[in-house]
């Protein structure tokens, strides 16, 4: 009977994962550009766009998700009008541009300086060297300590439906309440799902990071 | 590696602008907010919105040529998303209060409803021990029912009670069957329901309320649809669609002559009420 309804409301869990997995690209899309840049600001930028790029840092790194999703949905919405699924992206973006900010500031940093000089010292300007010398490097290094990310961004999702986003949690919360029952086995089934597409996304970052690994260069050790 | 990283950045910026596309919603369409966990008045199933209030939203809209979409929200969020002007109007089984009255306007009312306290099926408890000496009771937060036990039982010094709330009553009926809880008090028709559904759960009394239940809209109305839902409400009603509406989803209810009691506190139900009496 359980079985029954389980297989008969696949299509409605799978739709609800769909949404989550949309919202996932697309707050871990915001949270890559503006972490990427923010990063930049922080380790090469003048010191107000340090200090600018510290602050917004810190204010989305210490405020709960759940809280962020409510004050975009009932606050900004007071000045644009945007949707649940919009609301979503940029609170749980913002945030994920905070702790991304983070991973690609340090990968920078542990760049060893050396390589900044000699570039400097070929000639080529700082720019060129940051985009070319350290950023090639800083981008491997910093596959690992993303797939973290990943996976707790993917978890983040869940919280959406409290501004009315309907994922996959939302989903598996109408069939209980049509069933009036049942709550065990329906989240067994959708924890299964997030851990399934937690795990092939983060088996395609490392896959990812071995196939950008360039072979006869490692930094262990020499750091 | 620019190249593959272009390309992985490229992929998702489509992603993003093709899921915007996705929530392109239509803009002429009246939202209305429900809480799509609450059988029978306004669930989902199998991917469609279903229940009460979800059918004879969608017959008022028909009988008065108005366009209608569903917007589903957690119940808390719900009268806050009313009043910020998230959603339109709010459509589920809603008790008319006085606080409500303040922060938004009601329809008439289409039901009224008492309280029902639930115990475990197998348990001993009868409706006295159930509220008292010790016993832990449950409620949906910000439903009327907690707000009742709150007030009357907690609030006295008399009565040993300790109260939790949910956030759906589904969860409060499982915190009993794992003996977390001692009784749960909803509503008549959520009760019956749970019952009708094969919950091993069971009335042990009944707290008489005759509390009246609504549509909503914001305070002042400012996009005039007060009038339409209560000269809807009057002709489904008057037509017979409602009755059958009604007994669709709870086959065991009276139906009550519409309105039901119109409490004096609600500012919307001052002579002449839109759509009813003018």
């Amino acid at each position: 009977m359980i079985v029954e309804i389980i297989i008969s409301q696949m299509p409605y869990l799978l739709h609800g994962l769909w949404v989550a997995l949309q919202l996932l690209a697309c707050l871990l899309a915001l949270g890559l550009v503006l972490g990427l840049s923010l990063a930049l600001l922080e380790v090469y930028g003048h010191w107000t766009l340090r200090w600018l790029g510290i602050l917004f840092e810190r204010i989305f790194r210490g405020i709960p998700a759940i809280v962020l999703l409510l004050l975009f949905y009932y606050g900004v919405t007071d000045f644009v009008e945007i949707g649940s699924f919009m609301a979503a992206v940029l609170a749980l973006g913002l945030r994920s541009a905070a702790y991304q900010s983070q991973i690609f500031r340090g990968c920078i940093l542990s760049v060893p300086p050396g390589q900044m000089q000699a570039a400097r010292a070929m000639g080529m300007s700082k720019m060129k060297a940051v985009r070319d010398i350290v950023l090639p490097q800083a981008l491997r290094l910093s596959i690992g300590p993303w797939t973290n990310e990943f996976s707790s961004e993917m978890k983040a999702t869940s919280l959406a439906y409290v501004i009315g986003v309907v994922e996959l949690t939302r989903q598996a919360k109408y069939i209980i309440s049509s069933t009036q029952g049942n709550i065990l086995i329906v989240f067994a089934v959708v924890a299964a799902l997030y851990f399934i597409f937690n795990r092939l996304g983060n088996w395609g970052l490392y896959k990812l990071e071995k196939k950008l690994a360039v072979p006869g260069f490692e930094q262990r050790g020499d750091a | 590696m620019r190249k593959k990283l272009q390309g992985l950045v490229g992929g998702t910026a489509f992603a993003v602008v093709g899921a915007l596309g996705l929530n392109a919603a239509n803009a002429e369409a009246l939202v209305a907010g429900v809480e799509a966990s609450f059988p029978p008045w306004a669930y989902v199933e199998d991917g469609e919105y279903k229940g009460i209030a979800i059918d004879a939203m969608r017959a008022i809209a028909e009988d008065q040529d108005m366009e209608v979409e569903f917007k589903d929200l957690p119940w808390p969020s719900l009268i806050p998303a009313l009043a910020k002007g998230r959603i339109d109007l709010l459509v589920t089984g809603l008790n008319i209060t006085e606080e409500r009255n303040e922060v938004l306007d009601f329809s008439i009312p289409w039901w009224e409803n008492d309280d029902e306290v639930l115990v475990a099926e197998d348990s001993d408890l009868n409706v006295v021990t159930a509220l008292c000496c010790g016993a832990t009771v449950g409620a949906q937060g910000g439903a009327t029912q907690y707000q009742w036990l709150e007030d009357n039982l907690e609030a006295n010094e008399d009565v040993d009670v300790t109260l939790r709330s949910y956030e759906d009553y589904v969860t409060a009926i499982e915190d009993m069957g794992t003996g977390r809880l001692d009784a749960v008090v909803t509503s008549t028709d959520t009760a019956e329901d749970f019952i009708a559904k094969d919950r091993p759960v069971k009335i042990v009394g009944t707290i008489q309320q005759n509390q009246p239940q609504a549509l909503a809209v914001q305070k002042g109305d400012p996009n005039e649809i007060l009038g339409k839902l209560n000269a809807g409400i009057m002709n489904i009603y008057e037509s017979g669609q409602w009755t059958e509406i009604v007994k669709e989803y709870s086959p065991q209810s009276t139906i009550r002559s519409i309105p039901t009691t119109m409490p004096d506190y609600v500012d919307a139900y001052e002579e002449p009420i839109p759509g009813y009496s003018d």
